[in-house]
């Protein structure tokens, strides 16, 4: 892999510790991957950030290099951490939170933003054609298909490592011979509504391997649907991108039809429980946009007594503020507006809640083993329903 | 007599002598390696309630959750890491891990020729592995 000159410094440890560890991590991945050199990056999103997933081990090495001035050089997010503090703080045994603080401290020890959320361009979009250096699969692909920007997937620590060098070694996603579709998807079925997309991307994941697709037939599309597929196509695949509805179709490829019956059985493995019942109603994964909880917000109707179940909605901290009103609806209405957390990666377990109904795939998928909960899954307006009939 | 030597590509540099540990199955450190006393503790891997403390670990690749990579720097400062890590063909969580933790590593090597107990030469300077106790005739 070719470096500059100023790169080999860092290599070598002129510039200390963190900046010779990072460096080191990204010319070995870079030379695992075939890369030619390092190129710049507009921002880099970190995953690793609940103290759940993490646990205590990776508290070592976050601390040794924020100690070691670890700083980030270009624009780098974080992903949500285990609970909103707001809503959390009395549920939570205090140890937790603690060690969750611990956690947010080293990183804005290393000049990260606390934006604790899987959404940072609700935030900011990234400029198109820019490249990245983000984790967290599901805005990796959001990034990739809708908006033009161009980046791999990474983990928690080589993301770090890009924040602090500032740049990104330019394999996969960065190179345009490797964004071009090779398999082509036929959804012969309308897809009725944002649960539906999210359970054709666990269909495609499971079959599309690493493959790009060219996805046709999608109608009614938006930018929060092809959220929901995204996040999903990322939990059960290793696609880091997709192309939609475009009559570009340069070579012949190999072709895959998705019919009703298919996408049927996989809404159907999304719910664990014929139980009516959930503990929770969760919406908000991946974070909502302000669309989202503008939707919310209309679909609530404050007449209707305060509901029994627990209902939360998961943005971030930055949509909260933008959306006071609409906020003030929805908890009148007995929900809860949450930020800064993910309930995937928050402790849903000791809150006693055995059931949860969502209108995303991703977290129905995950929310068994993670959240050793039941999950009922379905669109947003059912969701709500059920919390208005109790 | 000759000694049996197996060359592959360095990941991290680094020497040393030690016995193996050999895995026929990947490995995922978060949630496969206990942080506290370096055992494995991945339900039905054929390793199960071994340490991987000062043996050369010998695995054909891990899986899993990138904090994986951590959970090895943990390990390292708890003196309970590897001496070195061999893998078939290497994964960007366990190669970030190896640099972090500063375990000496190499890939591409055919680890069914090795078997744990084994003891080995690991040169990750020029990614040769030497088995010391066997020779071939």
């Amino acid at each position: 892999m070719y470096l500059t000159k100023e790169e080999e410094r860092l290599y070598d440890g002129e510039y200390g510790w963190a900046n010779q560890t990072c460096m080191k991590i990204l010319v070995r991945l870079g030379e695992l991957f075939n890369a030619s050199k390092l190129i710049p990056i507009e921002s880099a999103h970190i995953s690793g950030v609940s103290y759940k997933t993490l646990g205590d081990a990776p508290v070592e090495f976050l601390q040794a290099l924020a100690n070691a001035d670890g700083k980030a050089k270009v624009k780098a997010t974080l992903n949500p951490q285990s609970f909103d503090p707001d809503y959390f703080s009395k549920k939570l045994p205090e140890h937790i939170c603690k060690k969750q603080l611990n956690i947010l401290e080293q990183f804005e020890k290393m000049g990260c933003i606390m934006s604790l959320t899987c959404t940072p361009y609700n935030i900011e979009k990234p400029r198109q054609g820019s490249h990245l250096a983000w984790a967290e699969s599901s805005a990796v692909v959001h990034a990739n298909s809708v908006l033009g920007a161009w980046t791999n997937r990474q983990g928690g620590p080589s993301a770090l490592a890009s924040a602090i060098i500032g740049k990104t070694p330019d394999y996969g996603m960065h190179r345009a011979e490797n964004r071009q579709p090779n398999i082509l998807v036929d959804v012969e079925t309308a897809l009725k509504n944002e649960a539906e997309f999210g359970a054709l991307g666990i269909f495609l994941g499971k079959i599309l391997g690493d493959n790009i697709p060219l996805i046709q037939g999608l109608r009614d599309v938006s930018d929060e649907k092809l959220k929901q597929l995204g996040a999903a196509l990322a939990t059960t695949g290793m696609t880091n991108m997709f192309h939609h509805n475009t009559r570009l179709k340069r070579k012949e490829m190999e072709k895959v039809s998705v019919e009703a019956k298919d996408l049927e059985k996989t809404v159907e493995s999304l719910s664990t429980t014929l139980n009516a019942k959930p503990d929770l109603v969760f919406v908000g994964c991946p974070h909502c946009s302000i669309n989202e909880i503008r939707e919310i917000a209309r679909l609530v109707d404050c007449e209707k007594v305060k509901a029994e179940t627990e209902f939360w909605v998961c943005t971030s901290r930055y949509i909260k503020e933008k959306a006071k009103e609409e906020i003030k609806k929805i908890e009148k209405w007995g929900g809860h507006v949450l930020a800064d957390m993910c309930t995937i990666v928050s402790w849903t377990e000791m809150l006693g809640i055995n059931t949860i109904m969502t209108n995303s795939a991703k977290t129905a998928y995950y929310a068994p083993t993670l959240n050793k909960a039941e999950t009922i899954f379905a669109p947003l307006k059912h969701c709500l329903k059920t919390i208005s009939e109790g | 007599m000759q000694q049996i030597t197996l060359k592959g590509r360095t990941i991290v540099e680094g020497l040393c002598t030690a016995k193996t540990l050999v895995s026929a199955t990947p490995l995922s450190f978060l949630g496969g390696v206990d942080p506290t006393n370096g055992k494995i503790i991945e339900k039905n891997h054929n390793l199960y309630g071994k340490t991987i403390k000062n043996k050369v670990l010998c695995f054909p690749h891990g899986h899993g959750s990138t904090v994986g990579s951590y959970i090895l720097y943990s390990l390292a400062r708890k003196n309970l890491a590897p001496k070195a890590i061999i893998n078939q063909t290497a994964d960007p969580v366990v190669v970030v891990g190896a640099i972090i933790a500063e375990i000496p590593m190499i890939d591409q090597i055919d680890i069914k020729k090795i078997k744990t107990g084994d003891i080995i030469e690991v040169d990750a300077y020029n990614g040769v592995v030497r088995i010391l106790n066997r020779t071939k005739s």
